[in-house]
């Protein structure tokens, strides 16, 4: 008998990249939210910068932001090792530890701003320790994603790293190649906190302000990290500009500007769909700069494709329903919110 | 074979079991939970009974701090540690199940919005649309589990896949119904035990005695279904299997015994509270059934998981990464050439690749114990037949060079002086000693491969002279290649197995 071979794609590569792609910028914003909101939130409430319990109501909601992170990373991950096992799993394993230990920060972050969130409901001030606590189990993940990440990107060093220590406890040593991309991520995370601190507090002067100072601080100094994470690229930067990829950036800077734009003119939602496709624009140089690190060990157009639509089809449907159910539950939710007692 | 090996001191099977047992735990709680909360308030509400929906309201506190970090961050660690401990089969379940695992995930987003929106919406929702927003979350967690049910079967039980590769034939293999009932049961189960647990907080009387009695009865209603689609589940395992596990398998069979004998205590437990509806219920208590769960939860994950050995995907992939199809490139080329990631010791690579997913040096299924006092001939001599050893090791593919090279490693690693010494032990107990290392590791008492009765009787010169010619005996026997004092303390024991058989 023979046995199926499992290495394919059950679908076109172009519609995985697309659904990767997509998924991947939903996770960033929701991600960019919580490590930007919460980063201000800390910040604030430790110089006492805001009035009453504004700190409080943020603090709420970062359990809900945590889920929708969690949540929303579970499918770009997916295509990800989908496409890219050979080269995932093997920077996981060198630094399996640390991989692993990512769960733990995560629910460690997780408690810690539920924790926040309650006992901020009895008190009426935040909880300062937990806001760090998370925040620290938060750093140590986007550290642990950073180097990993880029450690898949280079076979070369995954394979020299292994032969010396194969414990899982190896730290990628290449500093220099994500050091400014994590720099770059963090600060776009602050970038996005800003905005939703500003839109979210915005009949509130103080918050407002310090939103609109991230927002706008944050995009100057995420850009100004980012290009100089493009001068680490260097051997890569002539194909990078002669790929979509330069074009996407050119439309992702242009983007931002029009964001702040319509931020400072208080178009929040414009603001907010164009800061999201600026987004995306950066998480498609992102990926374009993955296939050219690659391109002299891996081709990613090298999988044979055998589709599964019915399956496919399966999910397309219930990705369409699920839409339409979230629609609904916030609707039933935000609808009812007013008609409290009628519980009862 | 195709990725690093990550090479930690704890057993794969080990790390894989303590987070995995601890996630389906919590999750399959998470799918009763929900039903247990969204049934409960709809009566509570019909009847305007205050106090069930504050007991239901802080049962859903609980609930989402429990499930939400928990339960979906231990399921993610799953998923993680998987892709450490097993990448190539990992590999080899997102190819097939990709659109699965994505279908699964659209449930899994439904499913943890309407939690938070549930347990934010009591004060904030009209009665009806909240209790809309717990059947959502119910459905959707169940949904979740609908899916998830295909990919873990197939594992055990990929029945028609394995020769049309076709996503349907794996999904709904043998075992995915009665899978899928018992789950479903544990589900209820678990949702009474966890409900019981809170209301051991709740103050002593009448409310309470009604609550503790209504979660033991959802957790007999639980326990019934689990029980009898166990015996299901049990019948629907292709019979080769089953007979392989019954003859020469005895860690799964103990695991379902127990896992019979803690259903047992805790459908008691629970008659005796349905009946006694107690008034007083201590959290210990609560926390003695709940541990009872997790320990029933964990026998049964375990009896699943052994039945698959020496598979990760039965037929597919061997338990240490090695794929059946590829057995004629192993044989052919070796294992080395199929290894990309080396450390420039080869023995230690082969040794990582081919043992090191089960077995450890010295903690779980340690080797260098199990080696103890023998000698590199004995050690290449078992690697080389590893595939009758219990019944549940997989074949070594690789040549004999290379199990000369896992030898050498492990012999440079073991206790080199007479078993004597080691345990100091002489006569029949270090005979019986010398057989658990030598002969024990295939003959096991008790088993198919038990020879006691064909020993029996026979005399020292006959024993030895078997002893003799033991690597000529064929199915991977090795070389009687012990000292002569092991020999004479051997057919000592030997001898006493005439006499009423096991010592």
């Amino acid at each position: 008998m023979t046995l199926p071979d499992y290495h394919f794609l059950s679908a076109p590569l172009w519609l995985v990249t697309v659904l990767h792609l997509l998924t991947l910028t939903l996770h960033f914003f929701a991600m960019n939210i919580l490590v930007g909101g919460a980063a201000i939130t800390l910040w604030a409430s430790a110089r006492n910068r805001w009035d009453g319990t504004q700190a409080v109501d943020f603090s709420r909601l970062f359990p809900a932001a945590t889920a929708a992170t969690v949540t929303l990373g579970v499918a770009p991950l997916l295509f990800l090792q989908l496409v890219y096992p050979g080269q995932v799993y093997a920077a996981a394993i060198v630094s399996g530890w640390f991989w692993l230990l990512v769960i733990a920060a995560v629910i460690v972050a997780y408690y810690a701003f539920y924790r926040a969130s309650f006992s901020g409901q009895r008190t009426g001030r935040a909880n300062l320790v937990m806001l760090t606590l998370a925040m620290a189990g938060l750093v140590y993940v986007s550290l642990v994603y950073s180097s990993v990440f880029s450690m898949a990107e280079q076979p070369a060093l995954i394979r020299s790293l292994y032969a010396k220590d194969q414990s899982g406890w190896v730290w990628n040593p290449a500093i220099g190649s994500y050091a400014l991309r994590w720099l770059h991520m963090l600060l776009g995370a602050l970038t996005v906190g800003g905005f939703f601190v500003g839109m979210t507090g915005k009949d509130n002067p103080k918050v407002l302000a310090t939103g609109k100072a991230a927002f706008a601080g944050g995009m100057g100094l995420a850009a100004a990290a980012g290009f100089a994470y493009l001068l680490v690229l260097m051997p890569y930067l002539e194909a990078i500009m002669r790929s979509l990829a330069i074009w996407s950036l050119a439309a992702s800077i242009l983007l931002s500007l029009a964001a702040l734009h319509f931020y400072f003119r208080k178009s929040y939602w414009i603001a907010g769909v164009a800061l999201f496709l600026s987004v995306f624009g950066m998480v498609y140089l992102r990926h374009t700069v993955r296939i050219l690190r690659l391109k002299e060990t891996f081709e990613p157009t090298a999988w044979r494709i055998a589709p599964q639509w019915s399956p496919f089809l399966l999910f397309l449907v219930c990705f369409v329903v699920m839409l339409a159910v979230l629609v609904w539950m916030f609707w039933l939710f935000f609808g009812a919110k007013n008609q409290a007692g009628r519980a009862e | 074979m195709h990725y690093p090996f990550w090479d930690q001191p704890i057993g794969y099977g080990v790390l894989m079991a303590a987070i995995a047992v601890f996630h389906v735990f919590v999750s399959h709680f998470a799918i009763g939970g929900g039903l247990y909360l969204v049934v409960n308030e709809h009566f509570a509400r019909q009847a305007g009974d205050a106090e069930r929906l504050g007991f239901l309201e802080k049962l859903s506190k609980f609930f989402a701090l429990v499930t939400l970090v928990a339960g979906a961050l231990t399921g993610v660690a799953i998923w993680f540690v998987i892709g450490l401990l097993a990448p190539a089969a990992t590999e080899a379940l997102i190819h097939n199940y990709v659109w699965g695992w994505a279908t699964e995930w659209t449930f899994f987003v439904v499913e943890i919005a309407a939690a938070m929106l549930y347990f934010y919406g009591w004060k904030k929702m009209t009665a009806r649309a909240h209790l809309t927003m717990g059947w959502i979350y119910f459905v959707a967690a169940w949904l979740s589990l609908v899916i998830i049910n295909g990919i873990l079967t197939f594992m055990l039980t990929p029945g028609r896949w394995l020769a049309t590769g076709n996503f349907w034939d794996g999904f709904f293999n043998p075992t995915y119904w009665p899978s899928l009932v018992l789950r479903t049961g544990v589900c209820v189960m678990l949702a009474g035990l966890y409900a019981l647990l809170v209301a051991s907080r709740l103050d002593p009387g009448g409310f309470k005695a009604k609550t503790v009695r209504q979660a033991a009865i959802w957790s007999l209603a639980g326990l019934a279904v689990t029980v009898l689609s166990q015996v299901w589940y049990w019948k629907a395992i292709p019979a080769d299997l089953t007979a392989k596990a019954l003859q020469a398998m005895p860690t799964p069979i103990r695991s379902i015994e127990i896992s019979f004998w803690l259903a047992g205590v805790i459908a008691l437990g629970m008659l005796v509270l349905a009946a006694s509806a107690p008034r007083k219920l201590g959290t210990a208590v609560a926390l003695g059934f709940m541990a009872l769960g997790l320990a029933w939860f964990g026998a049964f994950e375990w009896s699943r998981e052994s039945l698959r050995k020496p598979y990760i995907i039965t037929g597919y992939i061997y338990g240490n990464g090695a794929e059946v199809a590829e057995a004629a490139n192993y044989q052919r080329d070796g294992y080395l050439a199929q290894i990309p990631y080396r450390t420039g010791h080869d023995g230690a690579d082969l040794f990582r690749h081919a043992c090191r997913n089960c077995h450890t040096l010295e903690g779980y299924k340690a080797l260098k114990p199990a080696f103890a006092g023998t000698d590199r001939a004995f050690i290449a001599a078992i690697i080389q037949g590893a595939q009758h050893l219990k019944g549940n090791m997989p074949p070594f593919m690789g040549t004999a060079a290379e199990a000369e090279l896992i030898a050498d490693h492990l012999y440079q690693r073991i206790d080199k002086r007479p078993l004597a010494d080691i345990y100091k032990l002489d006569g029949t107990a270090l005979g019986r000693k010398v057989y658990d290392i030598r002969c024990g590791k295939c003959h096991v008492f008790g088993t198919d491969s038990d020879k006691t009765k064909s020993l029996a009787g026979q005399s020292a010169e006959d024993l030895n002279g078997l002893l003799d010619m033991a690597a000529s005996m064929g199915e991977g026997m090795p070389a009687f290649t012990a000292d002569a004092a092991e020999r004479k303390a051997l057919v000592t024991y030997l001898q006493t197995l005439g006499k009423g058989g096991r010592p």
